[in-house]
């Protein structure tokens, strides 16, 4: 349950960053979200993973849709990968990897020694 | 635990860096995570409408703009000041980096942007002494206030286009490139004109006809590289009609004796050109004048035209503009109508330069050393630590030359004279044929135009029509200007200019019509020196013979003009070839060869085999019959195709038709044979490397595909080029051969009752890939039909083409 409000949450985050602000912002989103919802690493990093892969996934394709691929098909032959696939790559990689550092900056048990 | 975090932290930190910069691994990748974020990356780029309002500073008054349906904008300004500053908005905000990479091209400095590659160019360019051209043209615009108004205007109106873009909306080559634009100045549109200079006025064989003449000795460069071919009309016949008191200059020029021992940055390509003309109300249809204008340049994306409309009180001009520059180029206003081509004359000479030393600090002139000027070039490269080259001038201009650069010997400097380093006012010219009413200020706006020197075709309402070849010509002794010339005499030097009102022009002649197509300028009665690095044989005359025989001219009747296919070089030379050929020794591939080119009617349509084959057969008997040129050990000119077939049909036994490799000696009728048997060999080769995948068989040469003409992106980027099925060829009237073509087509009728025009060029109004408009004309444009411009439109029927309106708004 705690990795779909974890995801939710990075989605809305990353949204409201990436809209006024530059590109890697959505990591500093991502690392607070994970921080939050101290989800377990992998989890954790699942979560920045879709999030910002499905945010601009979805983003990308609603521009494409609009502008018939115009564009879209013009960059897929610039890159050895489609475009699409290589966006989600980049986008969840540095999402992923930023929630995860959140969640291991801010771990779940807490030593009782402390 | 801590640990791992920190491992995290950087691995994250370092995929940010990493993908928020550009690398270059052999290919050039863009910033990933900035190149595909869709909120401010390429996808931002992809666009189907225009902003409607867009407040700017640096306006007087509102602006309103409205886009055709092929978004040729209509720009309506309360007056002259917003209508530039709108120009240079409006050309900016679909244009931009294509201005800016020209304009850095012209000033040798794209390495800033391409890397190391690309250094030699640039050096190169230097060295030329764009800058200093540009920098000379623009100190003279300055002097003229109109002028430095206009153009300041432009720049400020560039600016503020430039001030508007975040990265989202930074034209989609910046962000693929990963670079920014610069603020735009007076200086860029300066260079962009000198660029332009040089694309149409550089060429020039000065070094290869020197060494032709020590090689081959005076007779035979005659023969191979006359001054004038005598063939068809000059572009002014006026036989003794030039009654005026020319300049003359003492003593002839001496000719050079030496090789010259360096490689030329390029050998001049003689496929750029163009046509235009202009037929008298006595020839059309309607009565009125019209004109046409086709310049045939490098066919690019985005196109070096843009058609704009500019509107103000005072002045109403529409055309194609160059993206850059301020006005209109080629085109129209209520009253005239005016065109260009390339007037081909040599305006570029090199002088040897004899230094006193090493140190190259003095030169020998008139017996006295004088100093050098040196200029340190400093060259920026991506990613890469800057280069410095020093350029050396003497008071001709700068040393391009030397050890360091293309030179083969220590003793080769030469100094470089060009027309278009002298101070001049283009621009000015173009601003008041904008605003002209009739002949009188035609003539009054040619007498501002030096360079680069063009055929500028004329064409009134009024009915007057006019041609003049306008540039800035200085007076030439005979043989001045074919070979190298001694730069330690300033006797050898320029000498006078020849005044403008002496240039060769004329207006309304009996034939009823003005057309040049960078033929030879003037008949022999013409008392000054004309030569150029070449002169076009063909389609002037095609032009000519088919404006003879029209009348009761139609706009359409021109449109079909200007798309001729016939090949008068096949009609020409192909019997002659054919007949040489002996049938009964001809093999099975040779004889179907044979057939068609024997039933083909000589126009290039795009399905004619027979004129592949030709090409073919042309491409094979050129280099068999001066291999001798090719194979010099020095640098040496390519006579003309029309020389060469008129030596194949003249001179059979010349010396020139053996080919060396072979030990027997062959006559013309030898190379037309083996020359013919080997294009045939070349067809079957073709014809197997083309055939479509899956498909058995062979695939039949259609001219279209063997030609397979290419619109390329200025950077080269496949996705973003074009391969276009189109007729024509170099020499046709329809220009287009595998790279250059029309890249403007123009027709405009002068009617009293309101000028009507249609235009067209390979490309579209953005230059931005991810527009509809990016390439919208180039079907059009290869299927031979036009844009109608909409000039006169009625404004109740314009609501039925216009597409969007756009409001540039003031804000202080």
């Amino acid at each position: 349950m705690k990795f779909l409000y974890q995801t939710l949450a990075t989605i809305l985050g990353c949204l409201l960053a990436q809209y006024f602000l530059p590109w890697w912002t959505m990591a500093i989103a991502a690392f607070g979200f994970g921080y939050f919802f101290r989800n377990k690493g992998t989890l954790s990093f699942l979560a920045g993973f879709v999030s910002v892969g499905a945010l601009w996934l979805i983003m990308a394709y609603t521009i494409d849709k609009s502008t018939q691929s115009l564009l879209t098909d013009k960059i897929n032959k610039l890159f050895p990968l489609n475009v699409f696939l290589l966006m989600v790559i980049v986008g969840g990689l540095v999402g992923g990897f930023a929630a995860l550092t959140g969640a291991l900056m801010n771990p779940k048990k807490v030593s009782k020694y402390y | 635990m801590k640990f791992k975090a920190f491992i995290s932290l950087f691995v994250t930190i370092a995929l940010v860096y990493a993908l928020n910069r550009s690398w270059n691994f052999g290919k050039p990748i863009p910033p990933l995570g900035k190149f595909l974020d869709p909120f401010h990356g390429f996808w931002k780029n992809a666009v189907l409408t225009t902003a409607p309002v867009s407040s700017v500073k640096g306006l007087k008054k509102e602006v309103s703009i409205v886009y055709d349906s092929t978004l040729i904008p209509h720009i309506y300004a309360s007056n002259e000041e917003d209508l530039f500053f709108a120009q240079g908005f409006i050309t900016a905000s679909h244009r931009l980096w294509q201005m800016e990479l020209q304009t850095h091209a012209a000033a040798g400095r794209v390495s800033e942007i391409l890397g190391a590659t690309t250094v030699d160019f640039d050096r190169g360019q230097r060295r030329l002494g764009m800058v200093y051209g540009a920098q000379n043209s623009l100190d003279e615009m300055e002097k003229d206030p109109t002028l430095k108004l206009v153009a300041e205007k432009y720049s400020e109106g560039v600016n503020a286009y430039i001030q508007s873009l975040d990265y989202e909306k930074l034209p989609l080559e910046y962000k693929l490139l990963d670079y920014y634009p610069e603020p735009w100045n007076t200086l860029k549109s300066a260079l962009l004109l000198k660029y332009m200079a040089k694309t149409l006025n550089i060429a020039e064989k000065d070094f290869e006809m020197t060494n032709a003449l020590k090689l081959f000795g005076r007779e035979t460069i005659e023969l191979l590289y006359p001054d004038n071919e005598h063939v068809g009309d000059p572009i002014v016949d006026n036989p003794n009609g030039w009654k005026f008191k020319p300049i003359t200059l003492g003593n002839e020029s001496v000719l050079p004796e030496a090789f010259v021992q360096i490689k030329p940055m390029e050998k001049s390509a003689p496929d750029i050109g163009s046509n235009n003309w202009a037929v008298a109300g006595s020839k059309t249809a309607t009565g009125a004048p019209m004109l046409c204008n086709d310049p045939h340049l490098e066919l690019n994306l985005p196109s070096i035209w843009y058609i704009i409309h500019l509107s103000a009180p005072g002045i109403n001009t529409m055309g194609a503009s160059l993206p850059g520059a301020p006005a209109v180029i080629s085109g129209f206003n209520d009253s005239i109508a005016w065109g260009e081509t390339n007037a081909q004359r040599d305006l570029v000479d090199w002088y040897k330069i004899q230094f006193k030393d090493k140190t190259k600090n003095e030169y020998l002139s008139d017996g006295q050393w004088k100093a050098t000027k040196k200029v340190i070039e400093k060259i920026a490269i991506k990613n890469k630590d800057a280069v410095y080259d020093t350029v050396i001038y003497t008071h001709h201009g700068p040393v391009t030359y030397d050890e360091s650069y293309h030179g083969e010997s220590e003793k080769n400097h030469y100094s470089f004279r060009w027309v278009a380093h002298d101070p001049s006012k283009e621009l000015l010219a173009f601003y008041l044929l904008n605003k002209g009413k009739n002949y009188t200020d035609y003539l009054k706006a040619m007498d501002n135009y030096a360079s680069p020197a063009q055929n500028f075709v004329f064409a009134c309402t009024n009915g007057d029509i006019a041609m003049r070849i306008q540039g800035k010509y200085p007076v030439r002794r005979k043989d001045e200007g074919r070979f190298v010339l001694d730069g330690t005499k300033t006797s050898s030097e320029w000498q006078a200019f020849i005044p403008n009102d002496q240039n060769v022009m004329y207006k309304n002649p009996e034939r009823g019509f003005v057309s040049s197509a960078n033929q030879y300028p003037v008949d022999d009665t013409y008392p000054y020196y004309v030569m150029s690095n070449h002169f076009e044989a063909y389609r002037n005359r095609r032009i000519n013979q088919r404006l003879n025989e029209m009348s009761k001219i139609t706009p359409q009747d021109l449109m079909k003009l200007q798309a001729d296919n016939y090949n008068l070089k096949a009609a020409e030379s192909l019997p002659t070839w054919l007949s040489m050929l002996d049938f009964s020794k001809l093999n099975a591939n040779e004889k179907i060869a044979y057939d068609k080119l024997k039933t083909w009617d000589f126009f290039n349509n795009i399905d004619s085999q027979g004129a592949s084959y030709y090409e073919a057969w042309l491409r094979a008997i050129i280099p068999m019959i001066w291999d001798e040129i090719e194979t010099a050990k020095v640098s040496l000119p390519d006579p003309t195709a029309y020389t060469t077939i008129k030596l194949i049909k003249e001179k059979p036994d010349l010396s020139f038709f053996d080919i060396i490799s072979t030990p027997e000696k062959e006559t013309a009728t030898d190379v037309v044979r083996k020359s013919f048997s080997k294009s045939v060999i070349n067809i079957l080769k073709w014809k197997q490397d083309n055939l479509p995948a899956g498909q058995s068989g062979k695939k039949e040469p259609a001219w279209a595909d063997f030609k397979d003409s290419y619109i390329q992106h200025l950077a080269r980027l496949e996705p973003f080029s074009y391969h276009v099925k189109h007729g024509g060829n170099s020499s046709i009237v329809n220009a287009h051969n595998k790279r250059n073509g029309p890249s403007w087509r123009m027709v405009v009728s002068l009617e009293k009752s309101g000028v009507k025009a249609w235009g067209v060029y390979p490309g579209g109004q953005s230059g931005n890939p991810g527009s509809p408009f990016y390439n919208n004309m180039i079907d059009v444009w290869s299927t031979d039909r036009y844009f109608n411009l909409h000039f006169n439109t009625a404004a109740d029927q314009m609501q039925k083409f216009s597409m969007t309106t756009q409001i540039l708004k003031t804000v202080q």
